[in-house]
């Protein structure tokens, strides 16, 4: 992966070269942040707080850095490549997000078949639909997307095949997806940890992620254990522009008996259904539900310790204009421990709220609130703080974004 | 001049556009040997609607079909330019790609099912579209690009400007006139009334929407 990511400005500037021969699409994006926070180090650094940023790292920060290249190989393959760079980093200071191969024949008799092949996102956001799996509501994911940037990837396949009711006179495409895939044995063992927290950092490909109360240890999400594929499967119904509705199954089938001897890590069943509605109005009105439901456990020398999870949000907003949108979101979140120790359990509420505003040729501005209650046992025992904690975050993002796009 | 809300069809169609608020003045000119006809239609904020597709069919007798056009679907910020095109039977489209990207158009409509694969510029001849009925179009490059094309071989056609407004020279008779916008979300996709007009008459039909739009499908919000 090191070499990979030693080759990125290679491969980034051949397909650059690239773009003008072959309709490449390609997009460089600059994000900071000026950030004014009064929570703990995050838990991304090793400590405790469930925000991106803490009072330390308050003034000028780097959001994002971020080059994303998108060229068809041939009529019906094409390429994305997603990287970026953030101001945590682990191994390396830029990293892919993601990486794929995908495969798109043209569609017959109302069916549209699209196959990928490499590492990217299940589809289980509906909020994270902008370009870098960002946000356009707000800068903060919820807390649980912000989970899944942290430690969820498919590096594998996936089968996406749409029944276009849109294309014939019906108002709405259904679809069906599948995806199978293997490195990814270590999801869950940050969310048991150090529990949910609200943030926009995506771990890159093979990299790692902090440790609750930890600054020294890291998790590597991206890991096989016992070899066993995992699989994810789901349907969705789209009315463009309209509504979207969504579900899925996810189930990384590690065996949790199953342990890296020599690294003394286990591999962590992680399971999770998740549901989610979104729902747009001609005027301007966007309002997105999502759930999402499971459980994580490992079972070293054959003890089960299992830590339930369940996370939800609602989100409001509103376009105002061409030029603004307002947004509020509402998050529960909830790491239960079914083991003797309740270490790991965590429970909370978030408010986030974010005006932005797009002045054009590139430019955008964003400034967000973000306000987090929550209880985490091991935090509580760590700083003698038993009780809830209330973490505050405001930022303001200028991004300016280049690209074939023409912004 | 009669305005006739014709009882045998009309009267369904009356119900499947019942909330549809139907305006009709008669103005009154010099008269003359054709007559005109001038419609405008305005969304339910009472802003117009462009884009909508017009077709005037003559009730009971035939007019010679309208003449074959060559006509443009561009492609420009990876969107469809125009939304909606109506062109005659027989007519010939090009589809120019004036964005920097690629794009790889079909269609799969009964009406007309082809495709362009992937391209830039102008390289391909333009596609000829020889039966009525509406041709929806696609980007198996970018999913959300839709557009649509109806090809219509009523003798009077058109879309509305940006002032949701259009009009037309024809010889007085008995009409029946329709309305259609894909994103329209009244009880029937499409508004069909029929009028009869006298020579020299200047008719003036307004149509109102009750129902916002349905928003276009934006880029990224795919899911």
């Amino acid at each position: 992966m090191r070499a990979a990511t030693a080759l990125l400005p290679l491969i980034a500037s051949t397909l650059l070269a690239a773009t003008a021969a072959h309709g490449a699409d390609w997009e460089l994006d600059l994000d900071l942040r000026a950030v004014s926070s009064d929570a703990k180090a995050s838990v991304l650094d090793g400590g405790y707080g469930p925000t991106r940023f803490s009072e330390r790292q308050s003034g000028l920060r780097l959001g994002r850095l971020r080059l994303a290249l998108d060229t068809p190989l041939g009529e019906l393959w094409k390429l994305h490549l997603d990287a970026s760079a953030w101001d945590h980093s682990y191994r390396s200071s830029v990293g892919l997000t993601e990486a794929y191969l995908q495969f798109r024949p043209y569609p017959r008799n109302h069916l549209r078949l699209r196959l990928k092949a490499g590492g990217f996102y299940a589809p289980v956001s509906l909020e994270n639909g902008a370009g870098g799996w960002a946000s356009p509501y707000t800068l903060s994911y919820s807390a649980l997307n912000s989970w899944l940037a942290e430690e969820v990837r498919t590096l594998g396949l996936e089968a996406k095949v749409d029944w276009l009711g849109t294309r014939s006179d019906l108002p709405f495409d259904v679809s069906a997806i599948a995806g199978v895939f293997g490195w990814n044995e270590m999801a869950g063992a940050a969310l048991a940890s150090g529990g949910f927290i609200l943030d926009d950092r995506q771990t890159p490909l093979f990299d790692q992620v902090g440790r609750l109360g930890s600054p020294d240890a890291r998790i590597e999400p991206f890991r096989e254990i016992d070899g066993r594929a995992g699989y994810y499967g789901g349907l969705a119904l789209e009315a463009p522009g309209r509504l979207v509705l969504t579900a899925l199954h996810y189930d990384n089938r590690a065996n949790p008996a199953a342990a890296d001897a020599l690294e003394q890590v286990f591999a962590w069943r992680t399971t999770f259904n998740s549901a989610a509605a979104r729902l747009e109005y001609g005027t301007g009105w966007t309002v997105i539900a999502q759930w999402m439901g499971g459980l994580t456990r490992i079972a070293p020398g054959g003890t089960a310790l299992v830590w339930p999870f369940d996370a939800r949000y609602l989100l409001l907003s509103r376009r105002l204009g061409s030029r603004q949108r307002l947004s509020v979101r509402y998050d529960r979140f909830l790491v239960e421990s079914r083991n003797s120790e309740p270490d790991g359990e965590q429970r909370g509420n978030a408010w986030t709220v974010a005006y932005m505003f797009d002045p054009g040729k590139g430019w955008s501005l964003t400034l967000e609130g973000l306000r987090v209650t929550s209880s985490s046992y091991i935090r509580g025992e760590e700083l003698g703080r038993p009780g809830p904690v209330t973490d505050t975050q405001v930022q303001l993002a200028i991004r300016y974004a280049l690209g074939s796009a023409g912004y | 001049m009669r305005l006739s809300a014709r009882s045998n069809r009309a009267l369904g169609i009356r119900v499947a556009i019942t909330g549809v608020a139907l305006l009709c003045t008669l103005l009154h000119a010099a008269p003359a040997a054709a007559a005109s006809l001038a419609i405008s239609i305005q969304l339910a904020d009472g802003k117009p609607l462009a884009d909508a597709v017009i077709t005037v069919q003559p009730v009971g007798r035939k007019l010679p079909a309208p003449a074959p056009i060559h006509a443009a679907m561009d492609q420009m910020n990876r969107m469809f330019v125009p939304e909606v095109l109506v062109v005659p039977v027989g007519s010939a489209v090009s589809f120019p790609n004036s964005d920097s990207v690629s794009h790889q158009i079909y269609s799969f409509s009964p009406a007309k099912r082809f495709q362009l694969p992937l391209y830039r510029g102008k390289p391909y001849a333009p596609v000829i579209f020889d039966h009525a009925g509406i041709v929806i179009l696609g980007c198996n490059i970018h999913d959300w690009m839709i557009a649509y094309i109806d090809v219509t071989d009523a003798p009077f056609y058109g879309t509305t400007n940006a002032q949701g407004a259009w009009s037309a020279q024809l010889p007085a008779g008995h009409y029946q006139i329709t309305v259609w916008h894909p994103r329209m979300r009244e009880q029937t996709p499409t508004l069909v009334r029929e009028l009869a007009i006298d020579s020299g008459d200047r008719a003036t039909l307004t149509l109102q929407l009750t129902k916002p739009l349905r928003p276009a499908p934006m880029e990224g919000e795919s899911y």
